[in-house]
């Protein structure tokens, strides 16, 4: 049975019909057709799906699409705040080398977002642990830690009001 | 390199070319894809090791609304083929069909679905019936060599053979052996790795009005894909097309051909829609491709020196239910006995075998990881008996220039005892901590508090730490095993930029932008002046496949080849344009100089540009560069920390250290070098594809069971590269590194679990029970 929702999806309010049993990574890849979002697991076990929900960071694969009618969601495809403008988590992973094969990288992007959201300023071992649900197969995380310690370091310096110039 | 060469483009970390797309979730790989009418597949697996299928009754599931087609043994081509698609010379065991009468191992496909939706596919899936009549299995090794064991396949060859024994000799280790002052002789076990690459293998398929065959796969070789599908679906290549724009890993194991790539295809042949299938992570596990497990006996001589007098080994793999990489894995594996620490005198057996279990595919490191993680160790063991310091021991018998490496090549540069030496510097290897792994230590049970002092927080805590040195040695490329060639196309357009055509996967690597540096390089650009264009076996040329370090060293130095034909062709047009001689240009930046003249010359773009009454230039230039070998090194460095009490193990840090000629791209050659040892410590310590022996069923095939290092699991990685043995082959001297980091880790925490406990373990993965059982047996010797 098809239940008709909208949620805010990186800030633009979507009507979806979706199935009462399919989760919102189905929804968002089919339904919504933002296929940023990966599965490699679809039970919970790998992160790939993480996307960031009412403030929130979720595996998109263990929340029902019909629970979030109404709800805010921001995806891989909502973190730059405008076209070419990449959010610093971006610019830190293209240039540190925090992404190989990239499919790991939507959700681990998320999930620093919402670390980093949380903790401006994180230790490695914070960082280790705030993405300890995220598998990467490629990288050995070195340099995704990297990346994230970098992003938190420029998001700092534009939260003081010094910006990117 | 002697002279020093000045570069712009290589050897700089810039931009990856696939970068804004993969941090924007822009990238498209296969499973993104969505067609109009597209139809979704899945397959029926079968819940025992070894069968014949009796019966199988489809008609529920086609009764089932919204069902298109149901595909069994009687409805696709009977025809054998290569699980991995190579050349002939590699591949020698066309042991399977698309679906057989016959199942081989707990999860192989019987039957394809195709229906309007998942749900409904799943649906019918278990609506299909199958009756089968159960043959006795062989779920082990020794279940299937033992005498009078089932017969999996009916090759001819006794005792589950793949293909026949292999043998690789030299010297006369008779006389090696009375010559050894002492003697070593171990048996070495190695589990079964999963490649855990964290895309799900999928497809969409689509025949067009022409019935010519699409197919967006998540392949490694998009070309081998393409002959195979033509070959066993009857079809002239034309009429298959194969693309593959990202992919989410694949590690070695996405060569093969897999079951819902024919089954997709067919599928989509009947119904006349697109078909989409993605294996669950289930799937990957019991459809995908292990690492080979095994057994390796290895028997090693050596004099009071440590000169190596003899080396003697059986090398048994397990091939699961086919034989897929098996003869090859088998052969490089064994072969590579014949190296990395110096010796005369071989004789190297090499055995591969079939079970009733997942299939063993090809996995980075190919067989190497297996052979050189029990070489390395029993070198280790010898440096004890002999006194003798672990590094030292594998310094004084490294190969080195001029050796005969496994390929038949001589090695070039002294790479493997520079790791060493770089590594040892790198640590204070001679200044590690004193009773760390001494003798005293060891005599001494840990129950006593024997403890090195300054490895102890606290002087009640019961953990250990221990130094371990791993070493190996890898070829890029597959030659001489697969007569390899690289290929590009190069195009400068007319705005000055330049159009790279590349039959090389995306496979993640960041080979696409070292090759991009390279034609920049050669033809005078910017990097960002040079686009890539891949993936689609309608429009580039022709490869193999990314696959044994192969792109940047082969496909390298034909793009370095194309960039040069074109430079060639530009600079006598702009030597025309200048009326100069054109050896007295030179291009850099994008700018074509007269040498000596600063300021004169003109923008590459002018001199292709349309201008009044001239149409634009059109420069291409091709490249095809024919087999070599070269030889990249390691040596890791790690220390661990064992928990006596848990038996738990820590890796503490590593200090990885890699010769492979130039560097062409610094973070991506990192990059390969940390994720390999990432899989070398699950390998090591935790990651193993449970098989029950009983019943031949998988017992961990989710990302819970099987568990791999995470990012609180990784220690830290101090990575140092060295470029002190450019090969001749490569571009400007680039070897391969895909391979080599996955392989030396493993010996360099096994024995550095030594150095901290005093037990010796001989197999991976190594266990915290198992570390604990140890413990308890040293307390009572
Ligand atoms: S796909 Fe959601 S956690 Fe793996
Ligand atoms: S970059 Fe490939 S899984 Fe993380």
């Amino acid at each position: 049975m098809k239940r008709n929702i909208t949620t805010t999806i990186n800030g633009e309010a979507r009507e979806l019909a979706v199935e009462t049993f399919h989760s919102l990574l189905d929804a968002l890849r089919n339904a919504a057709g933002l296929t940023g979002t990966k599965k490699g697991c679809d039970v919970g076990d790998c992160g790939a799906c993480t996307v960031i929900l009412d403030g929130a960071p979720v595996c998109a694969c263990l929340v029902l699409a019909a629970e979030t009618d109404g709800c805010n969601v921001t995806t891989i495809e909502g973190l730059q705040s405008a076209p070419g403008s990449l959010h610093p988590l971006q610019e830190s992973f293209m240039m540190l080398g925090g992404a190989q094969c990239g499919f790991c990288t939507p959700g681990i992007l998320m999930m620093a977002k919402a670390l980093l959201d949380e903790n401006p300023n994180p230790t490695d071992d914070e960082i280790r642990f705030g993405i300890a649900g995220n598998i990467c197969r490629c990288t050995g995380y070195t340099k995704i830690i990297d990346a994230i310690r970098d992003a938190a370091v420029q998001l700092r310096q534009e939260a003081k009001g010094g910006g990117k110039s | 390199m002697s002279e020093r060469q000045k570069f712009n483009v290589i050897g700089k970390s810039v931009k990856r070319s696939d970068m804004l797309e993969k941090v924007t979730g822009a990238a498209r790989y296969a499973g993104d894809l969505t067609l109009p009418g597209m139809l979704h597949g899945k397959l029926k697996r079968c819940e025992i090791a070894h069968a014949n299928i009796k019966r199988i009754d489809t008609s529920k599931a086609l009764a089932l609304a919204g069902v298109k087609a149901v595909l069994t043994h009687k409805d696709v081509p009977h025809v054998l083929h290569y699980g991995s698609p190579h050349p002939r010379s590699a591949s020698v065991t066309k042991d399977q069909y698309i679906l057989d009468t016959k199942v081989r191992y707990w999860g192989e496909a019987v039957a394809a679905v195709a229906a309007t939706t998942e749900d409904i596919a799943d649906e019918a899936i278990r609506l299909i019936e199958v009756e089968y009549e159960a043959l006795p299995a062989a779920i082990t090794l020794d279940d299937a060599m033992a005498a009078g064991a089932p017969v999996i396949h009916d090759n001819g060859l006794e005792g589950n053979r793949v293909v026949p024994d292999m043998l690789f000799k030299r010297g006369d280790v008779e006389k090696g052996f009375a010559e050894a002052d002492i003697i070593i002789e171990g048996n070495y076990a190695v589990g079964r790795p999963q490649p855990a690459y964290m895309e799900p293998n999928v497809c969409v398929a689509q025949w067009d009005g022409s019935d010519k065959l699409t197919l967006w796969t998540s392949t490694q070789s998009a070309f081998m894909v393409r002959g195979t599908l033509a070959e066993v679906l009857g079809l002239p290549l034309g009429k298959v097309r194969v693309l593959c724009d990202h992919m989410g890993g694949g590690f070695g194991a996405k060569q093969d051909l897999f079951q819902h790539e024919f089954l997709c295809a067919l599928l989509s042949r009947q119904t006349r829609r697109p078909v989409r299938m993605e294996y669950s992570r289930k799937e990957c596990f019991l459809g995908g491709r292990s690492r080979h497990p095994g057994t390796i006996w290895l028997k090693q001589g050596f004099k009071r020196d440590g000169t190596i007098t003899a080396r003697a080994a059986k090398v048994v793999f397990d091939s699961g239910a086919y034989g897929s990489h098996a003869p090859g894995v088998t052969a490089v594996g064994a072969s590579a006995l014949t190296s990395l620490f110096r010796c005369e005198n071989v004789h190297l057996e090499g055995k591969c075998v079939y079970t009733n279990t997942p299939i063993a595919g090809a996995f980075r490191g190919y067989g190497v990881v297996q052979t050189y993680y029990a070489l390395d160790i029993q070198i280790d063991e010898a440096a004890e008996k002999l006194g003798m310091d672990p590094a030292e021991l594998k310094l004084k018998t490294a190969v080195r220039e001029g050796d005969i490496a496994p390929s038949g090549h001589a090695i070039v540069g002294h790479g493997l005892e520079d790791c060493i030496r770089e590594g040892m510097k790198a640590v204070g290897w001679k200044e590690r901590p004193v009773g760390c792994g001494s003798a005293a230590y060891r005599t001494v049970s840990p129950a006593d508090g024997a403890v090195r002092a300054d490895a102890l927080p606290h002087p009640t805590s019961k953990k250990v730490r221990g130094w371990g040195i791993g070493c190996e040695m890898h070829g890029s490329s597959a030659y001489p095993g697969i007569k390899e060639q690289g290929n590009a196309l190069v195009n400068l357009n007319e705005d000055g930029s330049a159009t790279l055509l590349t039959g090389a996967a995306g496979l993640g690597t960041g080979a696409h932008t070292a090759l991009c540096q390279i034609v920049a390089e050669e033809l005078g650009l910017e990097f960002e002046a040079v686009s890539v264009v891949h993936g689609d076996t309608d429009i580039v040329p022709w490869d193999i496949g990314a696959f044994a370090s192969h792109t940047t060293y082969m496909v390298g130095t034909a793009a370095k080849m194309a960039a040069a034909e074109i430079k060639q062709k530009l600079l006598a047009r702009a030597a025309d344009q200048l009326e100069v001689s054109a050896g007295d240009l030179e291009v850099e930046g994008g700018f074509i100089g007269v040498r000596g003249v600063p300021g004169r010359g003109i923008s590459v773009r002018d001199c292709v540009a349309p201008k009044l009454g001239i149409p634009a230039a059109h420069l291409f230039g091709s490249g095809t560069y024919m087999p070599t070998k070269s030889y990249s090194f390691g040596a890791h460095f790690v220390e661990v920390e064992v928990d006596t009490g848990t038996g738990q193990i820590d890796v503490l840090q590593v200090v990885p250290v890699h010769e492979i000629g130039k560097v062409i791209h610094p973070i991506a050659a990192a990059g390969q070098i940390e994720g390999g040892i990432q899989q070398g410590i699950g390998h090591t310590l935790t990651e193993n594809h449970e098989i029950d022996p009983k019943t031949g069923r998988s017992l961990n095939a989710n990302f819970v069971d099987y568990k791999m290092p995470l990012s609180m699991d990784m220690p830290d990685i101090k990575t140092i590269i060295l470029e002190t043995a450019p090969d001749p082959g490569g571009p400007w001297g680039a070897k391969g590194v895909g391979e080599d980091p996955i392989i030396a880790i493993g010996p360099a925490i096994a024995n550095a679990i030594y150095d901290a406990t005093g037990v010796r373990f001989r197999h991976y993965p190594i266990t915290p029970e198992q570390v604990l059982e140890g413990l308890a047996r040293r307390r009572h010797v």
